[in-house]
């Protein structure tokens, strides 16, 4: 009977789908089920019992579970050949039917795939932790119906608040810095509560510490069955993305208003001499908006002569690697206005150290350049004006040395002199030098006059009606020599200048025309006149005698210059009638051949100027 | 006194030019010639042009070059300066002694008259104006040619 009863109860133990073992009082496998032997790969043979303490060799306290009459669950590991599998069992008393205590049953679950979800979960949530303390990324849920805020520890760091802050959403709102960022974000959350509308926008909070910091909150809300029943969302730290950008910005714009507000023309051009930065300076020299001068070339906006050299300057630059500095360089635009710039050019590299282009920087001097010729026109006038002064000191020199040397001579003589008629005849010779010198002193006054009368007031006349009154005045002697004067200047034509000098300068060259005629012809003096730039020229020929300029040519307005035998010859007249003229900032030229005649060229300021 | 006077009578003073067109000089001239030389034959020219046509006349002619040239600087047509330029170009032979008379203090003229001095086999004097005297060596050019 017993024997049956076992074989049954082992049986049925047999076929238990819970690994399970009957263990006796002293820790003897008694008996074990089919899916036992295959969890821990041991078969019972009664020949060679076994002690359980050999399987749970790794648990401490063993004795305590198996004897301890009570129910009691362990977690163990088995280790097999290929793998480690986690285990739990349930120890339990064992009874037989009078309740004597037999041993303990142990029924065993293999929860190793418990155990690897739980660590996988454990370690996908250390991952996500640690992802969002470095991303500084963190997250929030709200729950719609409990009306609970959730913050991840990244989203409590980023408010400085401590981890066992419990935040909800009106505290959460006033985290926002008061103003723009605490309404934007109202509005926002009110509408994602609504509408649903998810938002992610920068905004600025106050810390829990009172520090201002810029982050970047994002929603999204969670909808079950149409019906909105959580927002979640993340939170981020953007404070020194913010910061290093408002830096950037701040620093793009100090190089902007520098750049545009420098009183000179600044470009950068490529390799290819295209333009790919303009200043304000440069755009309005050009006349063009910073779009129309992008990507254009000097070919494209000034002269070709003048594109041509900027493009070699560029290229110097750009095969040299070194900078030109300070270059005076002329511009001419399209339209034909020239610029006189003083022009850097400096080459620009990238950050590898290549050239990728230049940079020009262009100051415009042509006011300076304009004052520049001024002063040297001035300097020119000055100069020619200290010439006149030193040859006129020498003139004034000479002449009245000449006379003081006769006198002292005369005067010589006269004292050692005793015979009555060569006395006389040194007394007359006497005072012929006084009146040669009254004569020169008289003539030399003249010049002074001009030469320091220069603000004397000049007045409109009308050429023709001034030649025509010359004539009138030297009637006798023109009418003696049978001059004809062919009078051709139009009426039209006035010149400004001293009444008196235009006189002076008329009856001059009539009667220098008659002095110097031909015996060979009846003379003949033709006058024209027209208007060139601003002045008048005044042509004045005859058809006299004529003189060897490339003999004379420097000679012929000095004072007390000569070149023909002829008694009225002083030498005065032209020398006179030049400074006249230039007193009144006109010119005198001539071009004579000898046996031909002589024209003389005299430049008038125009009436009109 | 006797033997300068007796030294110039051994040079023959054969003709003097005078060329300046102020006939005060001219008188002058004259007049302070008259004690150092009894030479009679004196030309005188109103400027360059008219001295430097007689000098070529004279030469084409094979007539005496004057031994003695006293030459204004300032003058019409042909200055002295231009005279010399124009003179030194024809072929003589004979030494000319040739004073140069100015009354200019414009140092223009004194480096003229260096430059000519290197370049001129004549003897060249240069004086300012006013003159009182002329000396005897004024008219000889071996006193100054040794």
């Amino acid at each position: 009977m017993k024997a049956v009863e076992k074989i049954e109860q082992h049986y049925l133990i047999k076929q238990l789908p819970k690994a399970t073992a009957l263990v006796s009082n002293d820790g003897t496998l008694m008996d074990v089920s089919d899916s036992w032997k295959e969890l821990f790969g041991k078969k019972i043979n009664p020949k060679s019992p076994i002690n359980v303490r050999s399987i749970f060799s790794d648990v401490e306290n063993l004795d305590i579970k198996l004897l301890g009459g009570q129910t009691k669950s362990i977690r163990h590991q088995l280790k097999r050949e290929t793998e480690i599998l986690w285990l739990e069992s349930h120890f339990t008393p064992w009874f037989d039917d009078k309740e004597n205590l037999m041993g303990t049953i142990i029924q065993t679950d293999n929860i190793s795939r418990e155990i690897e979800a739980e660590l996988q979960l454990e370690r996908v949530n250390t991952m996500l932790r640690s992802k969002s303390e470095v991303s500084k990324v963190g997250c929030w849920e709200f729950d719609i119906k409990s009306e609970e805020l959730f913050w991840c520890d990244e989203t409590k760091k980023i408010h400085q608040v401590p981890s066992s802050f419990v935040p909800n959403v009106n505290e959460a709102i006033n985290f926002y810095k008061q103003g723009y960022s605490r309404n934007k974000i109202s509005m926002l959350f009110h509408k994602i509560l609504n509408d649903g509308k998810p938002f992610c926008q920068k905004l600025q909070i106050i810390t829990h510490r009172g520090e201002e910091r810029w982050v970047q909150s994002a929603g999204k809300a969670i909808i079950e069955n149409g019906e909105i029943v959580r927002l979640f969302g993340t939170f981020q730290d953007i404070n020194e993305e913010m910061e290093s950008e408002a830096k950037i910005k701040g620093n793009e714009q100090l190089l902007t208003t520098l750049i545009d507000n420098l009183p000179l023309n600044v470009f950068v051009k490529d390799l290819d001499s295209k333009k790919i930065l303009v200043n304000k300076a440069e755009c309005e020299y050009l006349g063009k908006t910073p779009e129309e001068l992008l990507g254009k070339s000097d070919f494209d906006l000034y002269d070709k002569e003048v594109a041509k050299i900027s493009r070699d300057e560029d290229l110097e630059v750009i095969r040299t690697l070194k900078p030109i500095l300070g270059k005076e360089t002329i511009s001419i635009k399209k339209d034909g206005q020239i610029t006189n710039f003083l022009t850097s050019k400096i080459p620009l590299f990238d950050i590898d150290g290549k050239i990728n282009g230049l940079i020009g920087i262009s100051m415009d001097i042509t006011p300076i350049k304009k004052k520049e010729e001024q002063l040297q026109h001035l300097i020119n006038i000055t100069s020619v004006q200290n010439k006149k002064l030193i040859n006129f000191a020498h003139i004034v020199s000479h002449n009245l040395r000449s006379h003081s040397a006769n006198f002292s001579m005369l005067l010589q003589f006269l004292n050692s002199e005793e015979n009555e008629a060569e006395r006389n005849k040194i007394l007359n010779m006497l005072e012929q030098a006084s009146d040669n010198l009254l004569e020169t002193l008289s003539n030399l006054n003249e010049v002074v006059d001009i030469n320091t009368n220069i603000n004397l007031k000049k007045a409109p006349i009308q050429l023709n009606h001034a030649i025509t009154k010359a004539q009138q005045n030297l009637a006798a002697l023109l009418d003696k020599n049978k001059v004809i004067i062919e009078n051709q200047v139009d009426k039209g034509i006035s010149v400004l200048s001293i009444p008196a000098y235009l006189d002076s300068i008329l009856l001059n060259l009539m009667t220098n025309a008659v002095k110097y005629r031909s015996p060979d012809r009846q003379p003949k003096i033709t006058i024209t006149a027209k208007r060139m730039e601003g002045k008048i020229m005044l042509d004045f020929t005859d058809n006299g005698l004529g003189i060897d300029l490339e003999r004379y040519g420097d000679k012929i307005f000095g004072m007390y210059k000569t070149f023909h035998n002829n008694k009225d010859a002083k030498g005065f007249g032209l020398y006179l009638i030049r400074n006249q003229i230039e007193a009144m900032g006109g010119q005198i030229l001539v071009d004579s051949k000898v046996d031909h005649g002589t024209t003389f060229k005299v430049y008038f300021n125009d009436e009109s100027k | 006194m006797e033997q300068p006077s007796k030294y110039i009578s051994m040079m023959k003073v054969n003709s003097i030019f005078i060329v300046d067109d102020d006939p005060i000089t001219v008188f002058g001239i004259k007049r302070m010639l008259k004690p150092v030389t009894s030479c009679e034959d004196v030309e005188i020219f109103q400027n360059g042009k008219e001295a430097f046509d007689a000098l070529v006349t004279k030469m084409e002619q094979g007539d005496n070059l004057p031994n003695v040239i006293f030459l204004d600087i300032n003058m019409p047509i042909m200055d002295g300066w231009d005279f010399l330029e124009e003179m030194l170009q024809l072929p003589i032979e004979e030494r000319i002694v040739i004073n140069i008379l100015t009354s200019s203090i414009d140092p223009m003229d004194h480096q003229k008259w260096n430059e000519f001095k290197s370049k001129c086999s004549h003897v060249l004097n240069f004086k300012n104006k006013p003159i009182f005297k002329i000396e005897t060596s004024d008219l000889n050019c071996l006193n100054m040619a040794s």
